[in-house]
């Protein structure tokens, strides 16, 4: 196992590494390609030997203690920090980071810091099991996606041209110390990896250099920050504790007032990495990063880190103050994106705002506790990491073939550019239509909530049916725009054939893993998530799907037979899609209506976008608003239940 | 009787109730507009008409989307006598009621799309409604399938009057009675030309009636789950709401959508969220 | 007998006309006559339609209308000329920009004289239509 592990963390470096010094493409693919596939290999190796049983620790090969490496890993960071941000003019980002490096540097010099157990740097389970292998395969296919995608985005964006050495190099930093952080015990250790995850997405969102992108990387290296130095300050609580630093036995079981100020504050660094409100605003500016980076860090992994914490420290804080306002934080960021989502005509931040929601009913799940919520909780990180990574390298595709992420522009795109249409309509469908996991999260995590006693419970439930209600909406407009269909010239159509190969094989597979996963919900649920939710939270009995996966897989296939149907219909029917109802006038091939007084008028239609019900900014402003008023009182709930 | 075996009994009973009222409601309507109306069978006439008719669909996905909408309304109801929990089915409501915003939206002209669309603000207006009134009786039996809800000595209905009350708004909606701007009921008084089906001829038009029969049986099904300690009664209820309808969309034919969005909304957090907000503070 | 019979929807369209057989058309629809009765629905829309009514003789504007509306009916369908314009063009034939009955642009089932056509006979050009409807559908099937 630990060796497995330490491969995992060193391998994606020693690709990074020539990859940064390579300039011909044909090896630059080579080395993805074939470093990637070593990746997922690997993944998949470390969760069979993990063999999914109980909680495994171990230490580094050799019993290596990391002692000062710790210290001098947050030494670099900190001055890479400094030295970027100072090139630019930034003055927060370096006080923020030097702030933490300083705390790290006088835990160690005052001698603080307790020894760590050696043999319990890492800890691997179930969960683990699971991210390490959204992280290993969905990571490897962005990799291999972003080969094709980022040949097209430098002609889009030449300006870049210089630093492409960059991109591929970061992407696989970013890897290693994914893994780093999901298979890490020792907390000082987990937030190393932390750092790096921050730094990367720092730099990738800043790839393209504009003044617009650098101001959207600091938002997001300043709010990550802040979130870091909410970590380091639980860790200066946490080393006076005993066992403290020990990530699986700190959140054993429902945790002492004493240690609820520590919680609070790892809490609130799990919720700015998630981009749950009123951080949220970081991971809108992200999606200017080329879309790889939006599929890989901002959607499927770096901000599933966020939750994944917070999943860990489930058990100890549920019950408790700190709990419940974590949870309101994440349903109450669902509802509010939700919402600001249906005035969003941008479809990567129709993106963006579902994946903070989807996150918030992450949040909301492990705040509140329980086994039929922790199981919510990981169906929806693997769903989620699935169809969001797939909906985001199609869009990413579909910009450099369109030039625009406008959904109204993608106007009958089924007719345009079929094969693509129907990867989207696989994402789109596991995020929202009924048998999918996503849904069934949802649908479950409602159930759970009506255990929950008080007006807690009756909020919970009400946020959850408004919320869903609305993505309904968000996602509705986007499938009308997407399956609406027109006379296509040969051209137009043609635009299709110029997508690489590397983006068809990443997001076919993606399409095939998210009708894999819905088909195999049952057996998911009983061996994996079903037992890890169970040992998180001992207790109960029975199942945890409440449903017969039977139905489950039946939807599954009256849902594909759909497409199958319509397919067969499209070989065979007689029909002219130009030849609509329009009050008696003739209609042409342009989509368009012959005029009274001659000549010929466009046909354009417009989704609804609410305008004059509800107004998106506002909502967005009041949602900060609100969040942040629980934030603080979850900090300083924390602290005065320990007064 | 055995759950399983209530499901394909629904699959058939169901349009055949659902035809049977809406040709009442035909006649009902006439009488209060002073006419005769048409027979009580006529809906049937109407369908088999359709379905003899020639199709030209304009687009080859219409068909199949038309299919999956009749399909899963048929089934979100014979989930629900299934024994398939409850809750669940109104997710599975949803995505029927999607599927015929798609179709209409997939036909991408002027009529239709503008009508898909407002179909869509009907579909966000009403489910947070139907998944609270779901979790609700839920709530208050304690139980989540249809046999359990029947069988329990809790009355549901008493305990849920916020519930109740916001049932007979949305009903009006998903019976397709009003606003005039979006429902596509058979009288001359809605605009967009019926904008859902403006571009739909013979048996499409045939699937959506269908689907609407099962919609109606589904409402009938959410009424008894109400009203659970009384089969005949809550058929006599259903009844009662159904002529109310008729009466509220024959006097109110100038609702609007927006008024319908917001008003819904107002009323299903208001009387549903307040109503369940007491059942956990009062049984928990 | 078969559905058709039952069940047949009109799409009514008005072209060059003094609107007197127009809103004879529309009495049809009242409580006096009350032609829902037979199961007759006002469409509104060629492709929900069976039997296109049109009052109102044919002009140089409204040709390619008509005969997109007639093209926009699924088969089995009549149509039936209501009125002494719908039929030959009626007291505007000799107008300069009217081209005479439906029947120029149209094959027409049906006709129905008068000026303006009352509500029985027009009821009675329906119930004929519908004859010639269910023709057709045996001719189709
Ligand atoms: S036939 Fe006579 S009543 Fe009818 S439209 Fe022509 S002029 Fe008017």
């Amino acid at each position: 196992m630990s060796n497995l592990v330490s491969f995992l963390v060193v391998f994606p470096l020693l690709v990074g590494v020539p990859l940064a010094f390579v300039t011909r493409g044909k090896v630059r693919n080579a080395l993805v390609v074939a470093g990637g596939a070593v990746i997922a290999l690997a993944s998949l190796a470390t969760a069979i030997a993990f063999g999914n049983g109980s909680a495994v620790f171990f230490g580094l090969p050799g019993d290596l203690e990391p002692g000062l490496a710790v210290v001098a890993a947050e030494a670099a960071i900190a001055l890479v920090v400094i030295v970027v941000s100072l090139q630019h003019g930034r003055r927060l980002a370096p006080v923020l980071a030097t702030a933490q490096l300083a705390i790290a540097v006088w835990l160690e010099v005052t001698g603080r810091m307790p020894a760590a157990d050696p043999a319990r740097l890492f800890g691997f389970d179930r969960l683990s099991m699971v991210m390490v292998l959204i992280v290993g395969i969905i990571g490897t296919l962005i990799c291999i996606h972003a080969l094709g995608y980022m040949r097209d985005y430098q002609r889009t964006y030449p300006q870049t041209g210089g630093r492409r050495q960059a991109f591929f190099p970061l992407l696989f930093l970013f890897l290693s110390s994914m893994f780093g952080l999901v298979t890490a015990n020792h907390l000082p250790l987990l937030l190393v990896f932390w750092e790096v995850t921050t730094l990367c997405s720092f730099l990738l969102i800043g790839y393209t250099r504009t003044g617009e992108t650098i101001g959207y990387a600091f938002r997001a290296l300043n709010m990550n920050l802040f979130g870091g130095l909410g970590f380091s300050l639980a860790i200066v609580l946490l080393a006076a504790q005993p066992d403290g630093l020990d990530l699986a036995r700190l959140t054993a079981g429902p945790a002492g007032a004493a240690l609820l100020p520590a919680i609070a504050l790892l809490a609130l660094a799990g919720l700015t990495k998630s981009a749950q409100l009123p951080f949220s605003s970081w991971l809108l500016g992200a999606m200017y990063a080329p879309s790889p980076t939006s599929a890989l860090l901002h959607s499927s992994t770096m901000v599933k880190a966020g939750v994944f914490l917070l999943l860990r420290l489930s058990p100890a804080m549920a019950g408790s103050a700190v709990g419940n306002l974590v949870a309101f934080t994440g349903l109450l960021t669902f509802l509010f994106v939700s919402f600001v989502a249906t005035t969003e005509q941008n479809t990567k931040m129709v993106l963006a705002y579902s994946t903070i929601g989807s996150l918030g009913l992450i949040v909301g799940s492990a705040g509140v506790g329980g086994a039929e919520l922790a199981w919510v909780a990981v169906m929806l990180i693997i769903f989620h990491a699935v169809a969001k990574s797939l909906l985001f390298l199609v869009v990413g595709t579909l910009e450099n073939r369109l030039y625009t992420k406008d959904m109204e522009h993608f106007d009958a795109l089924l007719s345009r550019m079929p094969r693509l249409s129907v990867l989207a309509l696989a994402g789109i469908a596991g995020m929202f239509i009924a048998p999918f996991g996503i849904v069934l999260a949802k649908w479950s995590a409602i159930r759970a909530f009506l255990e929950v006693p008080g007006w807690q419970g009756a909020a919970f439930v009400v946020i959850l049916a408004f919320g869903s209600a609305l993505t309904i909406f968000y996602w509705g407009k986007l499938l009308i725009k997407v399956l609406s269909t027109q006379a296509v010239d040969a051209y137009h159509r043609s635009v299709e054939d110029r997508v690489t190969g590397f983006e068809w094989f990443a997001e076919l597979s993606h399409a095939v893993l998210v009708v894999i996963l819905a088909a195999s919900l049952g057996l998911l649920s009983e061996s994996i998530v079903g037992p890890y939710a169970r040992g998180l939270f001992p207790g109960g009995t029975g199942a945890l799907l409440h449903l017969d996966p039977a139905v489950v897989s039946f939807m599954v296939l009256a849902v594909l037979f759909l497409p199958a149907l319509a397919l067969w219909s499209w070989r065979k029917s007689a029909y002219d899609v130009n030849d609509f109802y329009a009050s008696g006038r003739t209609t042409n091939g342009e989509h368009a209506i012959a005029a009274a007084l001659g000549g010929t008028r466009a046909v354009t239609l417009r989704n609804y976008y609410l305008v004059g019900v509800v107004n998106g900014e506002a909502v967005f402003r009041a949602g900060i608003v609100v969040c942040g008023a629980l934030l603080t009182g979850m900090i300083v709930a924390g602290v005065v239940l320990r007064a | 009787m055995n759950p399983i075996l209530l499901a394909p009994l629904f699959l058939l009973v169901a349009p055949l109730f659902g035809g049977l009222l809406t040709g009442v409601d035909r006649v009902i309507s006439a009488r209060m507009q002073g006419r005769v109306g048409p027979p009580v069978l006529q809906p049937f006439y109407d369908l088999g008409k359709l379905l003899q008719k020639d199709v030209r669909p304009v687009n080859p996905i219409v068909e199949p989307l038309l299919l999956g909408h009749v399909v899963f309304m048929a089934l979100s109801g014979a989930m629900i006598v299934g024994g398939v929990d409850l809750l669940f089915t109104a997710f599975v409501f949803a995505l029927a009621a999607l599927l015929l915003v798609l179709a209409a939206g997939s036909v991408n002209s002027p009529y239709s799309f503008t009508g898909a669309e407002r179909e869509l603000i009907v579909l966000l207006a009403s489910e947070p409604f139907f998944i609270l009134m779901l979790a609700a009786v839920s709530k208050v039996t304690g139980e989540s399938t249809f046999a359990g809800v029947l069988a329990s000595p809790e009355r549901v209905a008493p305990i849920l009057p916020g519930i109740v009350l916001a049932f007979l708004l949305v009903a009006t909606i998903k019976l397709r009675k009003s606003p005039f701007d979006i429902s596509t009921s058979h009288h001359p008084h809605q605009e967009l030309v019926r904008g859902l089906t403006s571009d739909m001829s013979g048996r499409l038009i045939g699937w959506v009636e269908l689907a609407h029969w099962y919609e109606s049986a589904l409402l009938a099904l959410f009424v008894l789950l109400l009203v659970n300690w009384s089969p005949p009664l809550a058929l006599g209820a259903f009844l009662v709401v159904y002529f109310l309808e008729i009466l509220v969309d024959n006097s109110t034919s100038r609702a609007k959508w927006q008024l319908v969005l917001q008003s819904t909304w107002a009323v299903t957090l208001v009387l549903a969220g307040g109503n369940v907000l007491a059942l956990f503070l009062l049984r928990s | 007998m078969s559905f058709f019979s039952r069940s047949p929807w009109i799409l009514h369209y008005d072209g060059s006309s003094c609107n007197g057989c127009d809103i004879e058309v529309l009495a049809c629809l009242t409580p006096l006559y009350d032609v829902e009765r037979f199961g007759i629905v006002n469409t509104g829309n060629p492709k929900h339609a069976d039997i296109l009514l049109v009052t109102g003789s044919v002009n140089e504007r409204n040709i390619d209308i008509i005969q997109n509306l007639y093209r926009q009916m699924p088969d089995p369908k009549v149509v039936v000329a209501v009125g002494a314009c719908a039929c030959s063009g009626g007291i505007f034939a000799r107008a300069y920009n009217v081209q005479g009955g439906i029947d120029k642009v149209v094959p027409v089932d049906v006709y129905v004289p008068g000026c303006a056509a009352r509500p029985e006979s027009i009821i009675d050009g329906v119930v004929q239509g519908i004859a010639a409807l269910e023709q057709k559908r045996a001719k189709v099937a």
